[in-house]
């Protein structure tokens, strides 16, 4: 019977496995205990199962998340349907979701200078609060965070209302009224379209 | 040397992979289905693991796993296995040759694709196993920077030197956030199973 062996590894070794920062030789040796342990290779199905399905997530558009461009990248490549802004801090700009649109993405400029973290902030104009994320990180010299939807919450919002961003720097204690205003940006949002 | 043959499939379960092997080694086709069948449900999950990892495809993956296991019962009953004892090691040496094998098949294809430009298939497969409803709340419940750096290890397959350049954080303190959030996952995703 092989189901403990010497040597088992843990759900994180397994899990690195299916990253590209594993080295060659790690995954031999990962290999090679997997075929001689039954209980590591079921844990190694279960990170598989986890990275798939966390893929299948990101490709059907089903995630909300602060992103990079090589995220945006692959969804590209996957033939994701994304549909993007960009804003300046203070500005509003008018906005809507088509029906086929999977991902809405907005670029949110703004000056980043000594912030290493920030708060975000959704808001209805009739105070309903929409959404919140704490714990961003913000990259050294960034000047931009790249907010991604899925497009069917944006559809979700009425049409003809006003959605404000708000981003905090995250630096002090937990609660909006300590920690600093970065920017407000303003969506009128004309709701979701159908194609003619 | 233990005898497996005739028994049920649910009480090999105590047999070391070594002795099935030896109840295959030099028989005729269908004198040890029982062993056969065990070292099948062992370890073709095993290999297609494996071709998961290095084709990249869950057909391919698929492929190998009944072209390697196939490959496995028929040495076993010619008795060109010299060691039954190390069978986990023989299937692990027998799937990085066919992947090997595999691994061109599909260079071949490639080609082809360019050459026709055939497109994308007509069927799309649901590529996870894991219920989209469970894993999708555990993944929301994440902190964000945790929920962007498994969508950005896992999904747009970026390494952890990368990951960190992109958010202002070192390589290590990328993996272990990453750690973090799997555990947390794997939490979350237990608690939601169905009953």
């Amino acid at each position: 019977m092989t189901d403990i062996r010497p040597g088992c590894l843990t759900f994180g070794e397994l899990a690195d496995y299916w990253t590209v920062d594993v080295p060659p030789q790690e995954v031999e040796r990962i290999e090679a205990h997997v075929f001689e342990c039954a209980r590591c290779a079921r844990l190694l199905a279960e990170a598989e199962q986890l990275r798939s399905g966390i893929g299948a997530m990101a490709k059907g558009g089903r995630f909300q998340a602060f992103v990079t461009d090589g995220l945006l990248n692959q969804l590209a490549r996957d033939g994701v349907r994304v549909r993007s802004y960009a804003l300046d801090p203070g500005e509003t700009i008018t906005c809507s979701a088509w029906a086929d649109d999977e991902v809405i993405v907005t670029r949110l400029r703004g000056d980043f200078t000594g912030v290493s973290a920030i708060d975000a902030e959704m808001r209805l104009e009739t105070g309903e609060e929409w959404g919140r994320t704490t714990d961003v990180p913000v990259r050294e010299g960034a000047t931009e965070l790249v907010l991604a939807l899925p497009a069917s919450m944006v559809r979700s919002v009425p049409a003809a209302s006003t959605m404000r961003i708000t981003l905090r720097a995250a630096s002090g204690p937990p609660g909006p009224q300590q920690s600093d205003i970065i920017a407000v940006y303003v969506f009128n949002h004309e709701g979701a379209h159908e194609r003619p | 040397m233990a005898r497996v043959t005739g028994f049920g499939a649910a009480s090999l379960d105590a047999f070391a992979d070594g002795s099935l092997a030896r109840a295959v080694a030099g028989t005729e086709p269908g004198q040890a289905l029982d062993a056969e069948s065990e070292l099948y449900r062992r370890f073709a999950p095993r290999v297609r693991l494996y071709g998961l990892k290095h084709l990249r495809d869950r057909a391919a993956a698929d492929d190998l796993a009944q072209q390697v296991m196939l490959i496995v019962i028929e040495r076993l009953r010619a008795g060109e296995v010299r060691d039954p004892d190390q069978i986990a090691s023989f299937v692990l040496s027998t799937s990085r040759m066919v992947a090997v094998g595999l691994r061109r098949t599909e260079a071949r294809r490639e080609r082809l694709r360019g050459q026709f430009d055939c497109g994308e298939p007509e069927v799309s497969i649901d590529e996870s196993s894991l219920d989209l409803a469970r894993i999708t709340p555990c993944l929301t419940a994440l902190r964000e920077r945790e929920r962007t750096i498994l969508l950005l290890s896992f999904y747009a397959e970026k390494s952890a030197g990368e990951i960190g350049k992109a958010l202002g954080m070192t390589a290590v303190a990328v993996r272990v956030s990453r750690h973090r959030a799997l555990a947390s996952m794997r939490t979350c995703l237990e608690t939601r199973r169905p009953a």
